[in-house]
């Protein structure tokens, strides 16, 4: 079983996924990172360079250092929309021959498909290292208004870097794939995708034999470095009101508060305010400056809110374009960082009415989709199932509500909890709650409330014939088990004598789903009062436990106590036995307190005496030798 | 005849049995392979997700002593006795040892310049050929966290002056 790879080949970030235990994962590169620039060079040594690697010599390197390759793939010299793009490039490029573009990298000449294609030699490098498997099969993703001939080139890329390229697939139908739409109905999804640099729309027709492109629209220099951007300019001119210092000349400054502007936009994300601080972030004739400011998420909205606007109107023009309501959209899917900004999830929310599909990483999602589309060809191709199906063709069922036993103080002790893969099983020592209990009664539960009584009950039985025993020292094992029907029997068998019982519950799983759902609602709802009862129960035990071994410490040792602490117990005692017949928690625990520090005046006594003791013995021993 | 047709339908019948209980001991075998490989892998995983934690968690702690640097770059040579000050560069210090044992290391930036350790954030023209690519400053320092590169350093390097 071959494993695959769908690769997000962007204009600046490349990303790229697999299918791992049957679930559709994006993958780290060497350098750790999911992200890899789609950037190359050639170094002053002559060593070819690719991602974050670039990037870093970038700057003593602008000739060689060949970026954003992605605009001119599959185009003409020719074409305004790339003389447009050519004019802000730092490397040198010509016409070919037959029209398109050429690239110099060091003394060579290379088409963008050459230069695509060393990016995803990389990416194979790196993939195969991690997956530690040599890999083949791959879907490529490209924008949905990419032509024929930049879709080839595109797969020529892909094949030249050694990969056999399945299929070549819109970004956008990718985000669709990964969310599973289509496969049962037709749906129309839009897709709003938000990027680093770019913002794009696509409507899709998405139904189970295809996907149709109804309209794209998009902004080619809208993205989330313009949010960064107006953070840095935020910054800069508070900085200049202050301290009448432009840090926008001095590089490491500028690198410290481009570092800074995107943190702070990452951490009010989820926070509604953040912390800019930069000590010493320059110095003049008078010493060192710093920099500290609060940036507050309403803030941020106010200078940011004309580029959500502008995005929101792109959405609603490329709507209008097929003549579709936005009401008529079934599902809207986010892709792209940007839309991990609050501002923007709530104004497309907004926008239109309805929640839109985030659960899916928006960095990932194409890459994700890319990878499942891959994985379902090659599973065609092999005649087998694709990986992430098998469970449904298994059937395993899951548990819909817990098991368990009640225990003393009338507790429903969790035995399996629900959502629990079946077939299972589990087991629990359990002992006696009174001195020479000879018996226990085994009660079955099903549900998720914390006191027995509240549960169902699925049946009893009584295990006899443990020898008499103080409290807590006999162990009885209870254990659990469904079978893949979901027949469940509960056995209990004594240690000491082997002896057991059992019962034998047959559909117990076997509940209407009104039945269920009503139990988990019921839970829900008294789920606070619950805990207060299970608290109270608790601390009843524990009182009862502390006033049993209390009365044995002062049976066993009282000639050894003096007679105020043996009656400041034995008062405690019985302030504790009147509280714990009450239901107030707190008068529980405060005299299981008071008592259990009582207690421990015997042990400091006890110790005292034996101390007092030991001191003229030492000394006659001593006097001896 | 009867009792041979029987015969041989029990016969057609223990022999699907057979066939059936293979298929499915494999499959169970196999499952339980698997659910072992799985353990095995999510073991590894689990060491995975604790070193990446502690890496990001490296990572934010190290902007702190970046300010610690620059604050020690900033203090004004007749200052550099006070004993407050000193106080303070100890603290600096303690930071360093900590980070050092957590197995984080710096990046040397006296050589040449490689994308691999480094980031260029700007240039220093100079005239002398044998200079350049080499690093004229260090700006911020990088850090490696068990051998590999958790953030490069941060450098200006040389560029040749064409006269």
């Amino acid at each position: 079983m071959a494993k695959v790879l769908g690769i997000d080949l962007g204009t600046a970030i490349t990303k790229y996924a697999s299918i791992i235990n049957g679930e559709p994962k994006a993958l780290e590169n060497r350098e750790g990172s999911i992200l890899t620039p789609s950037i190359i060079a050639l170094t002053k040594n002559g060593e070819r360079v690719v991602g974050v690697l670039a990037q870093r010599q970038a700057i003593t390197n602008p000739k060689n250092t060949i970026y954003s390759v992605k605009r001119f793939i599959g185009r003409r010299f020719s074409d305004p929309e790339v003389q447009k793009e050519l004019k802000l490039l730092s490397y040198e490029t010509r016409e070919r021959k037959d029209g398109g573009i050429e690239i110099k990298m060091g003394d060579k000449w290379y088409t963008p498909i050459e230069i695509s294609a060393m990016i995803l030699q990389k990416i194979k490098a790196d993939a195969e290292e991690k997956l530690g498997e040599k890999l083949s099969n791959v879907v490529i993703t490209c924008p949905a208004n990419f032509d024929d001939s930049q879709r080839k080139a595109t797969k020529a890329a892909g094949e030249i870097a050694g990969f056999n390229v399945l299929r070549v697939i819109n970004e956008p139908t990718a985000a669709a794939l990964a969310y599973g739409f289509g496969r049962k109905d037709a749906k129309k999804v839009l897709v709003y995708d938000f990027g680093g640099g770019t913002f794009d729309v696509t409507i899709l027709d998405v139904s189970p034999d295809t996907v149709e492109v109804l309209a794209t629209g998009g902004e080619a220099h809208l993205g989330g470095n313009d949010f960064d951007q107006r953070i840095i300019d935020w910054i800069l001119d508070q900085f200049k009101k202050e301290q009448g210092i432009d840090l926008s000349k001095d590089p490491l400054a500028l690198q410290r508060l481009k570092e800074a502007a995107e943190k702070a936009k990452t951490e009010l994300s989820s926070a509604l305010e953040t912390n800019i601080n930069l000590p010493f972030i320059t110095s003049d004739a008078e010493g060192p400056k710093h920099l500290d400011y609060k940036l507050t998420r309403a803030q941020l909205e106010e200078m940011t809110k004309d580029l959500v606007d502008k995005s929101i109107e792109r959405v609603e023009k490329t709507i209008k374009e097929i003549k579709m309501k936005k009401e008529e959209i079934d599902e809207i899917i986010l892709v792209g960082g940007t839309t991990l900004i609050p501002m923007v999830r709530n104004r497309v929310k907004e926008f239109f009415g309805k929640e839109p599909n985030k659960s899916i990483n928006p960095e990932e999602v194409v890459a994700i989709g890319a990878a499942i589309e891959a994985e379902i060809l090659t599973a065609k191709e092999e005649g087998r199932t694709p990986e992430g199906e098998i469970k449904s063709v298994l059937l395993l069922d899951v548990l819909p509500l817990s098991l368990g036993i009640e225990t003393y103080g009338g507790v429903n002790t969790i035995m399996i909890p629900k959502n629990t893969t079946i077939p299972t099983s589990q087991s629990q020592v359990f002992s006696t709650a009174a001195d020479n209990q000879t018996s226990v009664e085994i009660n079955v539960l099903q549900g998720e409330r914390p006191m027995a009584q509240d549960n169902r009950s699925l049946g009893k039985f009584i295990l006899d014939g443990i020898p008499p025993a103080p409290r807590g020292v006999p162990q009885v094992e209870v254990k659990f088990d469904i079978d893949a029907n979901g027949i469940l029997t509960v056995i209990a068998s004594d240690k000491a004598t082997g002896k057991s019982q059992s019962i034998k519950v047959e559909g117990s799983i076997g509940l209407s789903k009104e039945e269920i759902e009503r139990m988990k609602k019921e839970a829900e709802v008294h789920a606070a009062e619950d805990e207060k009862k299970r608290q109270l129960i608790e601390n009843r035990n524990m009182a009862e436990s502390l006033i049993y071994s209390s009365e044995k410490t002062l049976k066993d040792m009282g000639d050894k106590i003096s007679p105020d602490l043996k009656k400041e117990i034995e008062d405690k005692i019985s302030d504790l036995k009147k509280a714990k017949e009450g239901d107030n928690l707190e008068e529980i625990k405060n005299k299981t307190e008071a008592l259990s520090q009582s207690l421990q005046k015997i042990g400091s006594q006890m110790y005292g005496q034996k101390k007092d003791g030991d001191t003229p013995e030492a000394e006659t021993e001593e006097s001896k030798e | 005849m009867t009792e041979e047709k029987k015969d041989e339908e029990i016969e057609k019948k223990l022999e699907e049995c057979e066939k059936k209980k293979q298929e499915f001991f494999l499959g169970w075998q196999r499952e339980k392979a698997d659910f072992i490989n799985y353990k095995k892998k999510e073991g590894e995983r689990i060491i995975e997700l604790a070193e990446a934690i502690k890496k990001d968690m490296l990572l934010k702690i190290l902007p702190t002593l970046d300010s610690f640097n620059l604050a020690e770059k900033n203090i004004p040579t007749k200052e550099k006795d006070d004993k407050n000050l000193k106080g303070l560069l100890l603290i600096k210090k303690q930071l360093e040892e900590f980070l050092k044992n957590q197995g984080v290391e710096e990046i040397p930036c006296d050589k040449k310049f490689d994308p691999r350790l480094h980031e260029a954030i700007g240039e220093i023209v100079d005239k002398d050929k044998e200079k350049e690519g080499m690093i004229a400053e260090e700006l911020e320092k990088g850090y490696r966290f068990n051998g590999i590169v958790i953030r490069p350093a941060k450098v200006k390097v040389y560029k040749l002056k064409n006269d």
